[in-house]
């Protein structure tokens, strides 16, 4: 519980010791099969537990880990968790004498502090063993519960000032000893969780990594120990080199971001994000020195595991996509993150909130420091959404939450040559969000809007997705916890290409007593009470006034973008009219108004340039 | 003479099964893709030569034809449907657009969306709310679905979809805007949610009723045309459609919901591998079709192709109606070999049949599969291929592997040739194909070494006994007809309907009156289309289904209440009938995931009622009653069949009766594929002429 643990922890590992040598289509073979045991186990999960965030919103992840601590495979789930999910294997791993590891035990950690992500990540995982006893690999199972005993439903406190308040925090636990399950320890942890079904999704867990288990012996038997091991090394190595081929690539230098976040749970403004990429031939150092370390900040705390898991989140979205993701991608990038800033806080910090803000203003920086040297694909792997709506109740089953991972859509940027589309960027892509018809028949809500805002998406040569107004009653007296971010600091634009829409959020509304959040709140809702969620937009890419006039007509008429914003934003005039279908881009008029906007901008930037000069 | 005739459509070959009696006779003819009509009337014609008939006797003398058609799936494939709007609930606009988040590859950032077939200008929505009991909580804004009609008017819409929220309880909204644009839309065809997939959640509802729309047009005029022309032919009863959920229905009942027949190709050839595998006693079935472009695999349970409703994705459209569950790997003949990164790939880019593997000598220059094969020896250009239509050519098919050596050189660091990167891109396409099986199998729970493997398709018997050795299979089925499966399994699919509808219910203490009748609903709509269609209704057997889940959880379990003969037996649904259910539940879940829940107790979502007529089937022989006769190769070929090369005994399948046996490593070269029996596997002829190959 220390940053020298942390260092430790993410220190670099050894290839695992073997005599074997493997050819690389074997290797890849034997890949593939772990690959498929991963797929398995994530399904499992998603078709057996009851949570909505671990079975709609898809937030889990099966990932292999070798002997040595390294990420063999992390396979279906979401990158997020992809990443971080080693680091806590690695400290039961540093200390399997005392936890007593044997073949068919199963353990569950999710302490922030010992590897971990936040409390609600719960990482269950077990080793696997070869038939002479010898430990090969791991199967770990991450996946978010929708509480962890502390102070607030759901497990996210706006002003905790402590990882205590937070929940229950685990280092590492067993909680099946040589085959059979520990039942004080099970009932012990149900007993910290108010998630009514909450057993359930934790015996899911546990059957996945065991059936994985199960599979990962018969791949053993089948190739024997070191065949395993030496392709497992192999394609580590193969991944550290396809990673630096690609870095290898673009040309040397640095190039820095900052991002902001517009605030932190108590109202602290402007919390400093700031990165620099150096490319030193195949070398990527990735460095958050000059980020906030303010030791007062409330809620915008990430873990050391999760700041670098997120770096690497947004690293693998801007190279090939075919890239294995593994140990390599760690093995060929350095990072460096300061002790105390608010991407490696002190122990004891809460962690909660930190897995929104700022790991997701860490991976946007990544992107827009990369941005010039990868503009096809430099669209951030991010949710800006602070902390979304969780309205919560409780009925006869015990704790419910909706807690906004309805279907929607933010924070969806272009890349160059590619609007953006769908719901959530590609790294969210395995989501299956939640639906109004489940929604109201589980909980007493009613879902009353959920479609694109027009406008608010944020202009470019290629536009971002419009983000969603998801408008929602409440049946009945609930709770409702938000924190807004993303207003003032909206989502960036990449080469030139506008940024995002805000977020805004309201409660109450159409009634005298509507508020908007502009901080953060949580609130008891009367019954039939109304609340609007107005999700941020995806950013645009390169300059507006570069986008085909066609293209803005198309827009216009899939009312993504007003006719105004056509003209004020694009400079694409149109006669004609929407009702009617028949609208016409005027080209003289639209060359016209395009030229004078690339003269005012011209201008705008020459007085800037003068006044930078004259200071 | 009485006969019934399957019809399967392929993008080269119109395929056909004849049963006479117990005889079942095939024929291939080319395909007519201009009016794929015309290639069914000229194979007719052809088979009715064959008996010495007219085409207007023989027709008149067919109780029935069964046709599988690819007209949805093309009209996807090629996003040449009916231009569609979509009327929805106010507020929920962009559900389709959304996709409930998914997207294809999570790491691909410069992945293109889909093509999308309601544009968001086409999407409108009119105010109106129905709540989940049915309630309407806001009344339907009926001037709002006038202006919706007018505008959809504006846009030439050919086709309507109307999804509106909580319609599957309560579809008087739906019904009242389909009453509109009767009015407004005259001769406009309408596809309503509430009928095409009565099932929660919007978003799969939705995507369903559009797509519906979307290729319903094209399949009504394909199907109409056909039974035009077989009318004017002689035929005089009702044409049959093939479903994707792997029963057969009357034309009337698919244009109801046309998007039933889309994958049906691939349905019928596991119907055929369910039928002929459980008339050799294999109940449990891993059925695998490799032919030119794909590798589809499918899984026969119990005697069954379970057809499964939900996250279906068809051309990246969600289609939530049952389906025989058919994974598709891009893995066959033509996948083409290559070099990137350092890595010997396979796929998935595919040469097609045009210009196709080089060895076919039609221009093409890529390495693939087919050519691979080739280079190992396991094809030949001294034999026929394809039925006989043409002969493989070796030209230029060492040196492109070469060039793949040439690539590797670097990697592997050792003498490296054409025929190591052959055998490599081998290796590599076996085990792409091996662990997709993996997925398909251990994903569903289940063990693939309990399943006899049932190959079919051109190159399926090739690679067949390589990949059951991986999977620890000993038994597989090669049957002579497996070329021409798809149409075989269209004449052995029943007249079924599968629908369910949805509503949700304790266990403990299930509301047994709407239970029933839902059931019973559903059984009348399907005595009504069986008894349209002529079937005597106590031909109709019927199983009663639940869905079943714990509180919260996202999928379902679907498992018999009851099953009958007849329509009209509900005896079953009596206060015994919620402990029945939490018993199977309990074995079903335990099964799948291996616990079942302390002090949780599922919820009943929904029933299902699965119908089906007994019609005849081909008769399918067994046994290995002809005496055992040791084959003698009438020669010898050089081939590495994974033990490096050797002289490799090659049979002619002509020469093959039944009770002959051939011990591996063998190739027997039949009409239309070729059977590899790899070592330590032996290959016997049963008395149907059908191969079963089994490990020693």
């Amino acid at each position: 519980m220390s940053f020298e643990l942390n260092k430790r922890l993410a220190a670099r590992r050894d290839p695992l010791p073997t005599a074997a040598e493997v050819d690389p289509v074997t290797a890849s073979i034997i890949r593939g099969a772990l690959e498929t045991v991963c797929f398995e186990a994530a399904t499992h999960l998603g078709r057996a537990a009851s949570s909505p965030i671990i079975n709609q919103s898809n937030e889990r992840n099966a990932s292999i880990i070798d002997a040595n601590g390294r990420l063999a495979l992390g396979s279906i789930g979401t990158p997020h968790l992809t990443f971080v999910t080693q680091l806590t294997v690695r400290y039961g791993l540093e200390n399997l004498d005392d936890y007593d590891w044997g073949p068919g035990d199963v353990f569950l950690g999710n302490d922030p502090d010992y590897g971990g992500g936040h409390l609600p990540d719960y990482n269950v995982y077990a080793p696997v063993y070869d038939d002479h006893g010898e430990l090969v690999l791991v199967q770990a199972l991450q996946a978010h519960q929708g509480d962890t005993g502390g102070k607030d439903p759901g497990g996210f406190t706006l002003e905790a000032t402590d990882i205590f308040t937070e929940g229950l925090a685990i280092p590492c636990v067993k909680l099946v000893h040589r085959g059979e399950k520990r039942k004080d320890i099970i009932k012990l942890i149900e007993r910290n969780n108010r998630f009514a079904t909450f057993s359930g999704d934790l015996a899911a867990m546990i059957s996945g990594v065991q059936m994985s288990v199960r599979l990962l012996q018969e791949i053993i038997r089948k190739w024997g120990t070191d065949v395993v091991k030496a392709a497992v090394n192999y394609n580590i190595e193969h991944t550290e080199a396809r990673f630096r081929e690609e870095v290898a690539n673009w040309p040397d230098g640095t190039h820095e971001a900052t991002v902001f976040i517009d605030h932190d749970t108590q109202g602290t403004k402007d919390i400093k994000v700031h990165l620099s990429c150096d490319i030193k031939g195949d070398q990527l150092t990735v460095d958050l020195t000059g980020t906030d370390d303010r030791q007062e900040l409330v809620g915008v705390w990430n873990t050391f595991g999760n700041s670098r898991g997120y770096i690497m989140t947004q690293l693998a979205a801007m190279v090939d996509p075919a890239i294995i993701k593994n140990e390599g991608l760690f093995n060929a990038v350095d990072i460096i993150i300061p002790e105390n800033c608010i991407a490696h806080p002190p122990p004891n910090k809460p962690a909660a909130l930190g897995s929104f803000h700022p790991a997701c203003e860490i991976t946007e920086a990544v992107c827009v420091a990369l941005s010039e040297l990868v503009p096809g694909r430099a669209a951030p792997q991010v949710y800006k959404i602070g902390m979304p709506n969780a309205v919560i109740g409780f009925d006869q089953h015990g704790m419910w939450m909706d807690q906004g991972v309805d279907a929607r859509s933010m924070d969806v940027s272009a890349v160059q040559g590619i609007d953006g589309w769908g719901s959530c960027p590609a790294a969210l892509g395995n989501l299956l969000l939640s639906q109004a018809e489940d929604a109201e028949s589980r909980f007493p809500i009613i879902n009353l809007s959920r479609e694109m805002t027009t406008d608010a998406g944020g202009a470019g040569q290629w536009r971002g997705q419009p983000g969603s107004l998801n408008v929602k009653q409440v049946l009945e007296p609930t709770s409702a916890m938000a924190w807004m971010v993303s207003a003032a600091h909206p989502l960036r634009g990449m080469c030139g290409g506008d940024d995002g829409s805000s977020y805004t959020n309201h409660f109450e509304v159409g009634t005298p007593n509507e508020y908007q959040i502009d901080l953060a709140v949580s609130a008891q809702l009367p019954a039939n009470a109304v609340i609007a969620y107005q999700h941020g937009g995806g950013a645009g890419f390169g300059p507006a006034c570069l986008r085909d006039p066609e293209a803005v007509k198309e827009d216009v008429l899939d009312e993504y973008v007003s006719l105004g914003a056509a003209r004020d934003k694009y400079g694409v005039v149109l006669t004609g009219t929407l009702e009617e279908y028949d609208l016409e881009v005027d080209f003289v008029a639209t060359t016209k108004l395009r030229e004078a906007m690339k003269a005012a901008i011209t201008k705008h930037k020459s007085a800037e340039t003068a006044r930078g000069a004259g200071q | 003479m009485s006969y019934r005739v399957g019809i399967d459509i392929g993008g080269t070959f119109t395929d056909f099964a004849l049963l006479k009696g117990e005889q079942v006779i095939l024929h291939k003819n080319l395909s007519t893709p201009a009016d794929r009509s015309l290639g069914v009337m000229n194979g007719l014609q052809t088979l009715a030569e064959k008996e010495g008939l007219t085409l207007s006797d023989f027709l008149g003398q067919c109780d029935a034809i069964v046709h599988g058609t690819t007209v949805a799936d093309n009209t996807l494939i090629e996003m040449n449907g009916a231009v569609t709007g979509l009327i929805t609930t106010e507020g929920f606009r962009d559900e389709v657009e959304y996709r409930r988040g998914f997207k294809e590859d999570i790491w691909d950032v410069r992945l293109e969306p889909p093509k999308p077939i309601t544009p968001r200008r086409r999407r409108l929505t009119v105010p109106e709310r129905v709540l989940f009991d049915g309630s309407v909580h806001k009344a339907l804004n009926e001037d709002a679905v006038r202006e919706a009609c007018r505008r959809l008017k504006k846009q030439n819409v050919e086709s309507v979809a109307v999804s509106l929220l909580f319609s599957f309880v309560s579809p008087v909204h739906e019904l009242r805007v389909a009453e509109i644009l009767a009015e407004e839309l005259p001769g406009v065809p309408v596809s309503l949610s509430h009928q095409v997939l009565p099932r929660s959640p919007e978003y799969d509802r939705t995507s369903t009723t559009v797509v519906n729309a979307y290729v319903a047009p094209r399949v009504t005029d394909y199907l109409e045309k056909l039974v035009s022309r077989l009318q004017e032919g002689g035929y005089r009863h009702q044409l049959m459609v093939m479903q994707a959920s792997g029963g057969v229905m009357t034309k009337e009942y698919i244009e109801g919901s046309p998007i039933r027949v889309l994958a049906s190709g691939p349905a019928g050839g596991v119907i055929g591998s369910a039928h002929v595998g459980g008339a050799k006693g294999f109940e449990h079935l891993l059925c695998v079709d490799m032919g030119g472009t794909s590798y589809d695999m499918s899984l026969v349970l119990n005697g069954a192709a379970p057809a499964v409703a939900g996250w279906n994705m068809h051309h990246r459209n969600l289609v939530g109606v049952p389906m025989v569950q058919v994974e598709t790997l891009g893995a066959g003949g033509g996948s083409i070999c290559h070099v990137k990164n350092g890595e010997v790939q396979v796929g998935p880019a595919s040469a097609g049949s045009e210009p196709g593997p080089i060895c076919y000598g039609k221009g093409g220059t890529q390495p693939t599969v087919t050519d691979a094969l080739l280079m190992l020896g396991m094809l030949s250009v001294d034999a026929e291929f394809a039925g006989g239509s043409f002969s493989l050519s070796a030209e230029g098919v060492s040196e492109a592997f070469q060039a793949i050596a040439n690539d590797m050189d670097a990697v592997v660091g050792v003498d490296y040739g054409p025929e190591d990167a052959a055998f490599d891109c081998w290796r590599l396409v076996n085990a792409n194909m091996i662990q997709a099986v993996r997925r398909t199998t251990a994903g569903k729970g289940i063990d693939p070494k309990d399943m006899v493997m049932l190959a079919y398709g051109g190159n399926g018997p090739a690679f067949a006994a390589v990949h059951a050795d991986a999977l620890g299979i000993r038994k597989v089925l090669v049957p002579k007809a497996s070329p021409t499966f798809s149409a075989l399994g269209t004449l052995v699919a029943k007249p079924s309907i599968d629908e369910e509808r949805s509503f949700t219910c304790s266990a403990q203490a299930p509301d047994l009156d709407k239970l029933k009748t839902l059931w019973q609903e559903l059984g009348e709509r399907a005595a009504k289309y069986f008894a349209d269609a002529n079937f005597s209704l106590d031909k109709v057997s019927a199983n009663y289904q639940v869905n079943m889940r714990y509180r919260g959880q996202n999928w379902a379990l679907t498992f018999d209440m009851h099953s009958a003969p007849g329509l009209d037996d509900l005896s079953f649904v009596d206060d015994s009938l919620g402990a029945k259910a939490l018993a199977a539940f309990n074995e079903r879940h335990m099964q799948e995931f291996g616990h079942v829940r302390e002090g949780e107790l599922p919820e009943i979502i929904g029933v299902r009622l699965k119908t089906t007529v007994d019609t005849p089937a081909p008769i399918v022989s067994q046994g290995f009653n002809a005496t055992a006769v040791t084959a003698t190769p009438p020669k010898t070929r050089r081939a590495n069949l994974g033990e490096g090369f050797q002289p490799t005994p090659v049979f002619r399948g002509s020469d093959l009766v039944p009770g002959c046996v051939v011990t591996g490593p063998a190739i027997i070269a039949e009409t239309f594929t070729t059977i590899v029996v790899y070592p330590g596997w032996t290959a016997r002829v049963d008395d149907a002429g059908d191969y079963e190959m089994f490990r020693l």
